[in-house]
């Protein structure tokens, strides 16, 4: 039997979203079994490591191998384990794991197809350009936050119940962190993709915005500190601010929290306008390769 | 650039992302991690768990204290007796003895060394199911409210019961246990008091229907451990050697303030103080409010109390220790302040306090 014949399939361009998920497929293996991972491993076990140390301790004394009976200090108070997991939040995720993730993966997405001259490959395919950001940007996401979550949900579990706190009080707050972080990635990611599009060597300016800008903002009382993604992301932090330095309660006394609604708001148009900018410049720049 | 061994990359419309097999197995295992944690967490939040899987161990005498009490108090005697900070005490701010002597020659209970805790509660007279039992049409416990004290040690029962029957008290037996009660009317409530041996090294001692209270949950009934409400701050407690947790609106409702004072009380629902002792004190204030907004309130009106406390202090040295380990903290509807009072802050209270050439 002869099957019936028809005209010709013509080969179209595929659609943005399609191409961004091809790009999202190879990239996000290429971004979990990188070198970066491993240092974002290690930058993850950090807290981890800790909690299980902070659990540990207190299994000991549950089993009668310590006199004293187990309970958090710090600064010599006596705290209960969901304040030390509030502080672990945002000394260790909020200030720190956060914003760095968002530095060396945001700023690396086209930088590094530039720096391994691999980005010819991506862009002479039959696909908008801004697929290859996109995908690239939607593979960070999931690499970043099916990293990050875990380890906050393990964090939780051993440090919680460890100082006297209960799970089930302590929860709520749990999925709200979850939630912040995974804004804080985006915004992050988001504003340091375009960072990494338009400028040459990235990581350095980037790591000047978050270590340096962000913080120094936050403290200028007026309205400069609405410049940062931290002002924003703050307001979504339930626990109360850590009182751990000098500079934490500077932070405290002009501090300025933004309602939910606005810094959500806020987060997404820092998400639109910068991945639309980012995405702009990868249509339109013209990369040299260096030879 | 590294490539799949998939050939599609892009030539053809996106069907499914296929991920390589590690790379799959990764984010299984990661989604499975959050899952589990999320269902655990939903699991505790509304269900709740066994006691022992996340908790650290709570006061067996608990068991004695009915589920409606509005205030629970604890302290490990033993500890504080034993602690640096109590032989400190002693030594810079000597306390005359005699009244402990005494206590000591007439029920044989030497505080020091005797008691080991002790579980205080404040709650209605007549629990559900206890003895006096009084409800009004909304089916609460209407009674006026009392004390009991659940104290863990060695006792001279014998002693005990011939002193206070030396003081006009009278034995009966209720449920099966020698309950020694003493007509004397005791505030706040004008009832008598009593006294049990709830078991060996056991006593209840206060109001005589609470102690009754005290008897009956020995056989049933729901006592503070099924007010699963209560218990979650006393679970937050539980590290301290003294602490106390409390229903603010109960008590204050008790209270019969005037309008115009109550009405400047912050919306506070439940209070707790824990406390290490040891050779200094640390602890922990904890106030939940209504919601977010009575807290961001209070914790305003705190650290402005706090801020003004660091510069009342400024000219007095030995409390400027303990208002600098002044630490305001809490998140969404709770309120903590944390504070420390070091040893050496009670050497210079006693200090102070001697008259001067001694």
């Amino acid at each position: 039997m002869i099957p019936p014949t028809g005209p010709a399939p013509t080969r179209r361009a595929p659609a943005l979203a399609a191409s961004t998920l091809r790009v999202f497929d190879l990239s996000l293996g290429q971004m979990l079994w990188s070198r970066r991972s491993a240092f974002l491993g290690v930058l993850l076990g950090g807290p981890v490591f800790l909690a299980a140390a902070l659990r540990l301790a207190s299994m000991s004394d549950g089993l009668g191998l310590t006199t004293a009976r187990f309970v958090f200090r710090f600064r010599s108070q006596q705290v209960a384990g969901d304040a030390v997991f509030g502080m672990m939040i945002w000394l260790l995720y909020v200030r720190f794991i956060i914003p760095i993730l968002g530095v060396f993966y945001g700023t690396s997405l086209i930088a590094d197809e530039v720096e391994d001259k691999t980005i010819t490959y991506l862009f002479t395919r039959p696909m908008p350009r801004s697929a290859v950001l996109f995908g690239k940007y939607l593979a960070y996401l999931v690499c970043t936050v099916l990293l990050v979550l875990p380890s906050v949900m393990l964090v939780f579990f051993l440090v919680v119940p460890t100082g006297g706190s209960a799970i089930a009080e302590a929860f709520p707050s749990l999925v709200v962190d979850l939630g912040m972080l995974a804004v804080g990635l985006t915004a992050y990611g988001a504003v340091f993709a375009m960072v990494g599009t338009h400028l040459k060597r990235p990581l350095v300016i980037g790591l000047g915005f978050a270590l340096g800008w962000e913080p120094a903002a936050l403290l200028i009382p007026g309205y400069l500190k609405r410049l940062t993604v931290a002002y924003y992301l703050q307001g979504l932090v339930t626990h109360e601010m850590p009182q751990d330095s000098a500079m934490s309660i500077l932070l405290q006394v002009v501090r300025e929290v933004p309602t939910t609604a606005t810094s959500l708001t806020a987060l997404s148009v820092i998400v639109v306008v910068t991945l639309g900018l980012a995405a702009w410049a990868v249509e339109r720049r013209e990369y040299v390769l260096e030879q | 650039m590294p490539r799949n061994t998939r050939s599609a990359f892009p030539y053809k419309l996106f069907v499914a992302v296929s991920l390589t097999t590690r790379t799959r197995y990764f984010v299984i295992a990661s989604l499975l991690l959050l899952l589990i944690g999320v269902g655990t967490g939903l699991v505790a939040y509304y269900v709740g768990l066994p006691l022992r899987v996340f908790q650290s161990s709570v006061p067996q005498e608990l068991r004695y204290v009915p589920a409606d009490a509005s205030l629970v108090a604890y302290a490990n005697v033993h500890d504080v007796m034993s602690s640096q900070l109590r032989q400190r005490v002693r030594r810079v701010i000597p306390i005359p003895e005699n009244g402990q002597r005494q206590f000591q020659n007439e029920t044989g209970i030497n505080i020091e060394t005797d008691i080991d805790r002790i579980v205080a509660c404040l709650g209605r007279q007549g629990s559900p199911g206890g003895a006096g039992s009084a409800r009004g049409a909304n089916g609460n416990n209407v009674g006026p409210q009392s004390g009991l004290v659940l104290a863990r040690g060695r006792f001279d029962t014998v002693k005990i019961e011939a002193l206070m029957r030396d003081h006009g008290a009278a034995v009966e037996e209720y449920k099966g246990k020698r309950v020694i009660a003493h007509p004397a009317p005791a505030p706040p409530t004008g009832e008598g008091f009593a006294l049990a041996f709830m078991e060996p090294g056991l006593a209840a001692i206060g109001g005589t229907l609470m102690v009754r209270t005290a008897i009956d949950l020995m056989t049933g009934g729901s006592n503070v451990t099924s007010n699963a409400e209560l218990m979650s701050q006393i679970r937050l407690l539980a590290d301290g050697n003294a602490w106390a947790v409390g229903r603010f609106d109960d008590l204050r409702a008790n209270a019969k303030l005037p309008e115009q004072i109550a009405s400047q009380i912050p919306p506070i629902t439940w209070f707790s103080l824990s406390s290490r002792i040891d050779t200094g004190i640390r602890g922990t204030l904890r106030a939940d409010t209504r919601d977010a907004e009575a807290a961001t309130n209070l914790r305003d009106v705190v650290r402005g109390f706090v801020a003004l406390a660091k510069l009342q202090a400024g000219n007095k040295p030995e409390l400027q220790a303990v208002v600098q380990s002044l630490a305001l903290g809490g998140s969404d509807k709770t309120v903590t302040l944390s504070f420390s009072v070091p040893g050496e802050v009670f050497d210079a209270i006693g200090a102070a306090a001697r008259p001067p050439g001694r």
